[in-house]
């Protein structure tokens, strides 16, 4: 019997025109979506490769260790396509220097030639699925139980010897295969369409995320699904069903998210934060360069630290600096032959302050640590919250989860960076880099860079992905399985 | 008879579901948009005056007509609009201040020459470490874009089939009505049903933003306000249309509501952002930062490589046979005290500064911001026709037209953007003139603008001085608007004459 009535649900809903008009319209959205997206992404893929060509040249430049201007840039991530979460907003390169760690909020968007860009709002597959499908689950469920009351079918089903909770499985059931079967053939289609360039590059795992994210919709489809149902059980009158759904799905999907973002800002003052942050690292350096001046009161050294009195007919230079860096740089391609004496007091001079821009770089790194968690980063935490209480918002970031593309998946990449930096470290400590005369002369050859470590980053395996998508994919579950006890206990009430 | 339409098809819509659901959602929309208006315009105000202020005072403090070409006009500030709770135009990611370039010095043959203030436009790409999950702003353009555009729609989608499937618009024709008659009936009738709740959380929103002094309305701003109705009106009116349409050409109500939305879906929700993805494939290219770098450095050198030739060619004929630097290393080498002695002689003919001199540092000054600004103006050039070509193809969505539109009205947004470029634009020109003439004014100065010997050394009249204010004028933004306008007009007439012959043509 409860076949019967699931293959009869299924079946009316196959045939509607609604059903048609979900399947066309999701496909063209799909589909024009996708061609879209691969291009931007083939885009940014271009970029990506141009920038890491102009890093690579940058190293080859330098000829001393101290000139050393390395930076790694962040790849695309090819599921952002699905997802773009991040991934396309965060800077993405890094400087690596010896001399500070870098954080999440240091990368810089250089390969951006046009900012005025980012005026226009982004789209990807998951924004369809959460968008139109809910709608579409909306309007599947509005009449399914306030319908065949007002037309009286349900009393006629009732008469026959099934159970209520039959009924209402069966319905279930049916609307959610008609409602799995667009999402599925627009899959279907992306895959053809990423199959047939060379440009992305999936592999095993990368399927297996794909699949997450689409377990994901179906969970999310069939919490909309339940809502339309919950409520046309509770209203029995199919335009006062209809009208609710739309308002709530406005609500839920439309106005909430954008709403909580702006309407709750976290209370407490960021800039006493800051401020006190800005003083420790002061200190920090106070106590560089109260050692640096001790470091030289003992040593025959005068003048710039950049030249001191060496005798150098030839040579470039840089420095920069901000509140939690300071980066100097000096190429002597000629050294004079007086300051041959001196050269020794020099290297000493470079080992120490090496060191020393080494540690005071871990205690700033824990400063900003610190000031970045209880601000920025506990911010977005809050509003990230906030805005889970939408399931639309709990289904866009767990899909950007599975993808890779949340706040946790920019984390690893900053770890991998970090994990670089220290590398370039033990490099420099293995050359014994700071107390060498390549440091900041080159007039005995330059540095070869010949076995500088490579910068290399794997996205995390697809388990650590799933647990960080777990909650949220739990918290649906929840949803569902609360909407539809509700729904039931409704349902067995009504009268017929 | 039409009158007599509409008035019942008010009366239908009033009482129904919809209509309260309509209010509420509407009203909580425009209240929430004013009080976080309320909470953030102060903060922008103060920050505008304050920031204004010390630009001025550092200014005033400049009292040498050199420090001015120096220093240049300070920094110069964006006015924030009083309406931007209406649009608020991507607002963070356009720059708020045009500051000083970077300022370079060489010292040489010629001695030391200092740069001039140029123009430089900032960039500012606060998504780069930006952590929060993103969201859309709720202001006036949300709130119509997508709520006007998805509430006709509702009102609509049954008016017609509706009606056919319960036989009450065969009852209907039956009397002496002609078709078009009913149709405008309906139109008007579902247009005012949709306008009451708008303009009544409109009146909630400025009655709540008018509790606060810090946003004072002009009376421009409020014919501003009339006409940003009149838009909502008119985009409002395109969507009635639509509906009517598709709702005369189908059977059942459900039909024609699926299709409906889903036609909403996929031009109001996801065109303005596909479409805006798409246009970058045939944007015009920028320049990458690093092409723009190299050609900066190329035309830099070349100038510079002339001003050194012909700076040692004005010394070698002023003082001729004096040794050049390496020779000077040289006889280093080998008697020190000599090589001083050479050496004070070099410096103090590369010190000395005759007119010759003057004129070279001064014309090198001149290029040099020639050069850095023509190269900063093309690139900006560049941007802009990416922006104006992605906003023209995102245009055939009617939510990006009426954004563009509202943006324009409010004051706010791109366009906004242009307009106080164009004021900086006009404030350099008239600064430099000022310095010109300043300088030509004063007999015993030289007439070297941009090297201090050469411009004249009286002090300047502080309130002499040109001061930058940028202001939001009516009439830029309107001009800006019309073809946004006229779009919509067009639409509307579109979808109205669509509805009447698909309706006229079809059996009831």
């Amino acid at each position: 019997m409860l076949r019967t009535l699931i293959r009869q649900e299924f079946l009316t809903h196959l045939m509607s025109a609604r059903f048609f008009a979900a399947v066309i319209i999701t496909l063209l959205l799909v589909v024009a979506n996708a061609v879209v997206l691969l291009e931007d992404y083939e885009r940014r893929l271009m970029k990506y490769s141009q920038q890491e060509n102009a890093h690579r040249q940058k190293v080859q430049e330098a000829k001393t260790y101290s000139m050393l201007k390395l930076s790694v840039e962040r790849p695309p991530n090819p599921l952002s396509l699905f997802s773009a979460g991040l991934d396309k907003r965060l800077g993405t390169t890094f400087e690596i220097y010896y001399g500070s760690v870098p954080i999440i909020s240091d990368g810089s968007a250089r390969s951006l030639d046009n900012t005025f860009l980012n005026l226009f709002s982004k789209i990807d597959l998951v924004l369809i699925f959460q968008v139109v499908l809910s709608l579409m689950a909306l309007l599947f469920a509005y009449d399914a139980i306030a319908g065949d009351w007002e037309s009286g079918t349900l009393r006629l089903v009732i008469s026959h010897p099934v159970r209520r909770g039959s009924i209402l499985f069966a319905k279930y059931i049916g609307a959610m295969v008609c409602l799995l079967i667009p999402v599925l053939m627009s899959l279907l289609m992306v895959l053809i369409l990423l199959s047939s360039t060379s440009s992305i590059q999936l592999d095993g795992e990368d399927f297996l995320r794909i699949g997450g994210i689409v377990l994901t919709t179906s969970i999310y489809l069939s919490v909309f699904y339940l809502i339309g149902l919950l409520i046309s059980a509770t209203t029995r009158r199919t335009a006062t069903s209809l009208m609710l759904c739309m308002f709530l799905w406005v609500a839920l999907v439309l106005v909430y998210p954008n709403w909580s973002r702006f309407t709750i800002t976290p209370v407490g003052d960021t800039r006493a934060i800051h401020s006190s942050a800005d003083q420790q690292i002061e200190q920090i350096w106070e106590e560089v360069d109260r050692e640096e001046r001790v470091f030289l009161a003992n040593s025959p050294l005068e003048g710039e630290p950049q030249k001191f009195n060496l005798d150098v007919p030839s040579s470039n230079s840089f420095s920069s600096g901000r509140h939690f860096s300071k980066r100097h740089g000096v190429n002597m391609s000629l050294l004079g032959k007086r300051s041959e004496p001196l050269v020794p007091h020099v290297q000493q001079y470079h080992a120490t302050m090496g060191a020393l821009y080494i540690r005071s770089a871990e205690q700033i790194a824990l400063v900003r640590k610190q000031t970045l968690d209880s601000t920025a980063l506990w911010e977005s935490i809050r509003h990230e919250r906030l805005m889970k209480l939408s399931p639309a918002s709990l289904y866009t970031f767990t899909a950007a989860a599975w993808a890779g593309t949340d706040l946790e998946g920019m984390f690893d990449f900053v770890q991998a960076v970090q994990g670089y930096r220290r590398t370039i470290v033990d490099y420099f400590h293995d050359k014994d880099a700071f107390g060498s005369r390549k440091w900041f002369a080159s007039d005995r050859g330059a540095v070869d860079w010949w076995d500088l470590p490579q910068f290399h980053f794997d996205r995390t395996d697809v388990w650590e992905n799933a647990t960080r998508a777990l909650p949220g994919l739990l918290l649906l579950l929840l949803i569902n399985l609360a909407l539809f006890t509700v729904t039931f206990l409704f349902f067995i009430k009504i009268e017929v | 008879m039409i009158w007599h339409i509409i008035k019942r098809e008010l009366f239908d819509h009033i009482n129904s579901l919809r209509f309260i659901l309509t209010v509420v959602i509407l009203s909580a929309l425009m209240v929430t948009n004013a009080v976080v208006h309320l909470r953030a315009h102060p903060k922008r105000v103060r920050n505008y005056s304050e920031k204004i202020t010390k630009s001025a005072n550092e200014l005033k403090s400049r009292s040498e007509l050199y420090a001015l070409a120096r220093k240049g006009p300070g920094d110069l500030y964006k006015r924030p609009s009083s309406l931007a709770f209406i649009a608020d135009g991507g607002d963070a990611y356009l720059p708020k201040n045009i500051s000083n370039g970077e300022s370079w010095s060489i010292s040489g043959q010629g001695g030391e020459v200092k740069s001039n203030w140029w123009l430089n436009y900032g960039t500012v790409n606060p998504d780069a470490t930006d952590l929060t999950p993103y969201a859309t702003k709720i202001d006036w353009v949300f709130i119509i874009t997508y709520l006007l555009s998805f509430i006709p729609l509702l009102f609509t989608f049954d008016a017609l089939s509706g009606e056919r499937e319960q036989g009450t618009l065969r009852l209907c024709l039956a009397n002496p009505i002609s078709r078009p008659v009913l149709l405008i009936g309906k139109f008007l009738g579902t247009l005012i049903t949709v306008l009451i709740p708008f303009v009544f959380a409109v009146l909630l929103n400025l009655a709540v933003i008018s509790v606060d002094s810090w946003t004072q309305l002009s009376v421009a701003d409020w014919g501003r306000l009339g006409l940003i109705l009149l838009i909502a009106a008119c985009y409002a009116g395109i969507f009635v249309g639509l509906g009517l349409m598709v709702s005369a050409g189908t059977r059942e109500p459900r039909v024609s509501l699926v299709v409906l939305l889903l036609i909403w879906v996929a031009g109001v929700i996801f065109m303005p952002s596909t479409l805006g993805t798409l246009s970058t494939k045939w944007m015009p290219p920028v320049q990458t930062m690093d092409q723009f770098r190299d050609a900066r450095k190329a035309a830099l050198k070349q100038i510079n490589d002339d001003y050194g030739a012909r700076m040692s060619a004005v010394k070698e004929k002023k003082s001729p046979n004096l040794p050049s630097l390496s020779e000077l290393q040289k006889l280093y080498e080998t008697s020190p005290e000599a090589a001083m002695a050479a050496a004070e002689k070099l410096r103090g003919t590369w010190e000395t500064e005759g007119d010759e001199e003057l004129a070279l540092k001064a014309e090198l000054i001149k290029g040099d911001v020639e050069i850095r600004e023509r190269l900063n103006r093309e690139r900006l050039d560049a941007q802009i026709a990416q922006v104006q070509r992605a906003r023209a193809v995102t245009r055939l969505s009617p939510a990006a037209i009426v954004q563009y539109a509202l943006e324009s009205m409010a004051g706010t947004g791109f366009n906004r953007h242009l307009q106080y470029l164009e004021h900086v634009h006009q404030h350099t020109k008239q600064f430099r003139q000022f310095i010109v003439e300043t300088d030509r004014a004063d007999i015993q100065s030289p007439h070297f603008i941009g090297v201090p010997k050469g411009m004249s050394q009286k002090p300047v009249a502080s309130e002499a001085i040109p001061k930058f204010e940028d202001k939001i004028a009516f009439s830029d933004t309107f001009n800006t608007a019309t073809l946004d306008l006229l779009l919509l007009v067009l639409l509307l007439g579109v979808f109205v004459s669509g509805a009447f012959l698909v309706f006229i043509r079809s059996e009831v």
